[in-house]
């Protein structure tokens, strides 16, 4: 009676109560977000590098579509991405992340471990924050002055970020950011390191080992997969 | 960073004294400037369970040297045995999870995560308005109050107003006992009323967390002896 819950990439208009998970023994992992990469991308790829099964639910545009406008009133922070497992809601993708790799041994060897992988998320977010008032520019989603952006956020911020993310890279020398085995913050920053590499070609040029990197974890296996699998979108 | 040697000495030195005495307790030293700011909660779960650590405060003229020994140019800094972790969140996390107070299950964990990320959030959409309320930046205080601060305020703490309610009233944010986001919440909620009375009224939930965590013993005694900062 158990039936498997294949990962699949569903565009679905909403409610959806007659999902197979109901016959099945394994809890059901639905992971709602918009039909972007953006904060959803992480919980993704930590799902799928998990080994996870779960239903990748994607949303349209409020400009596309009601489905947000009714599925937002529905969640406990009226934001995605939210992770619904056996019905119950956990928002924030961080705090989605951290609760899926905890159980996968994805979140840092040793308590003091997994804070370092928490801190240099954390500083992401930072970086985050600031730069994308230049990079959504760029990327064509808002409207701006992209040169004085680049200029005032853009180059301000990764040369505050980057020579930190560099420098651990050269320190921990296992080639992931934290200890020695993969955690949820290598691939929060592959992932970024791919949108802004690919936005703008040779913009992180002065940081090899991030780019490094990139490389590597976009080339764990299961990842890979995943890349090949999803759809083709700049972030 | 790599120029700090001192705190090298430190680490190796702690390093062979862990090896000498497995039983002994790390020693903790947490720094930041002399405000609540980003290291409030972490000085209270210390407070919570009477652990003993050193309580850092930076003068501000110190700040430009002590930065260049920061892994990320930034404050706090929890040095647990010399090792150094930055980020307040990583830090009171980290502290929470050692001394009991994130969350009982890994469910809850995820949801004082949840809250506390959603806090980051709200602070800053928060903050420039409140600067200009607590006189740190100019603006018109009263158009701003109605632009800005009371719609992201009734947004947020309309979350935490249903979140306290939907956990049973029992003035904890999550699960049935004190959580690092209890305390984040009641430590801000503090600095506002201070600057902004009657500013937080309409949340009867959420003050019932405010003063169920002022009131716990130990989290009163650190309120009676800690200084007094207006931030």
């Amino acid at each position: 009676n158990v039936v498997n819950v294949k990962i699949s990439i569903l565009i679905i208009s909403f409610p959806n109560s007659l999902h197979p998970s109901i016959f099945s023994a394994m809890p059901a992992y639905k992971l709602y977000y918009f039909d972007i990469r953006g904060r959803g991308e992480v919980v993704r790829q930590v799902l799928a590098l998990a080994g996870v099964e779960f239903e990748d639910i994607r949303l349209p545009r409020p400009s596309d579509g009601p489905q947000w406008a009714e599925f937002k009133s529905k969640t406990s922070f009226g934001q995605m991405p939210v992770l619904e497992i056996d019905g119950k809601q956990i928002p924030q993708a961080f705090a989605i992340v951290r609760f899926i790799a905890s159980q996968h041994g994805l979140a840092g060897a040793t308590p003091f471990e997994a804070a370092w992988v928490d801190a240099i998320a954390d500083q992401w977010k930072d970086f985050h924050t600031e730069f994308s008032k230049y990079l959504f520019v760029k990327l064509g989603f808002r409207e701006g002055n992209e040169d004085l952006l680049k200029a005032e956020h853009g180059f301000p911020s990764r040369d505050n970020f980057f020579p930190l993310i560099e420098q651990q890279l050269q320190e921990t020398g296992s080639g992931f950011l934290v200890g020695d085995s993969v955690t949820w913050v290598d691939l929060l920053i592959a992932e970024a390191v791919q949108v802004i590499a690919s936005a703008e070609p040779g913009f992180l040029d002065a940081f090899p080992e991030v780019l490094k990197h990139e490389q590597k974890i976009h080339s764990i296996s299961r990842i890979k997969k995943w890349i090949e699998s999803r759809p083709d979108q700049k972030r | 960073f790599r120029a700090c040697s001192m705190s090298r000495v430190f680490f190796y030195f702690f390093e062979i004294l862990k090896y000498i005495l497995p039983e002994t307790m790390p020693s903790y030293k947490l720094t930041y400037f002399d405000t609540q700011g980003f290291a409030e909660v972490s000085r209270q779960l210390f407070a919570l369970s009477d652990t003993p650590f050193e309580d850092n405060r930076l003068p501000r003229e110190e700040w430009p040297e002590y930065q260049k020994c920061t892994p990320f140019g930034k404050m706090p800094v929890l040095e647990v045995d010399g090792q150094k972790l930055p980020q307040s969140f990583a830090i009171a996390r980290f502290l929470a999870r050692k001394f009991g107070f994130a969350g009982k299950t890994e469910w809850e964990q995820a949801w004082v995560d949840a809250l506390g990320d959603q806090f980051k959030d709200y602070l800053n959409a928060f903050l420039p308005f409140f600067r200009v309320a607590f006189g740190t930046a100019t603006g018109d205080l009263e158009a701003m109050k109605k632009s800005d601060g009371e719609p992201i305020r009734d947004n947020f703490f309309g979350i935490l107003e249903k979140q306290a309610k939907d956990n049973g009233s029992t003035g904890f944010l999550v699960g049935s006992s004190l959580t690092w986001i209890d305390l984040i919440v009641a430590d801000h909620m503090g600095v506002v009323e201070y600057h902004l009375p009657h500013f937080l009224d309409g949340f009867p939930e959420v003050q019932r967390v405010r003063r169920n965590v002022i009131e716990t013993p130990k989290i009163k005694e650190w309120l009676e002896k800690r200084p007094e900062r207006p931030y």
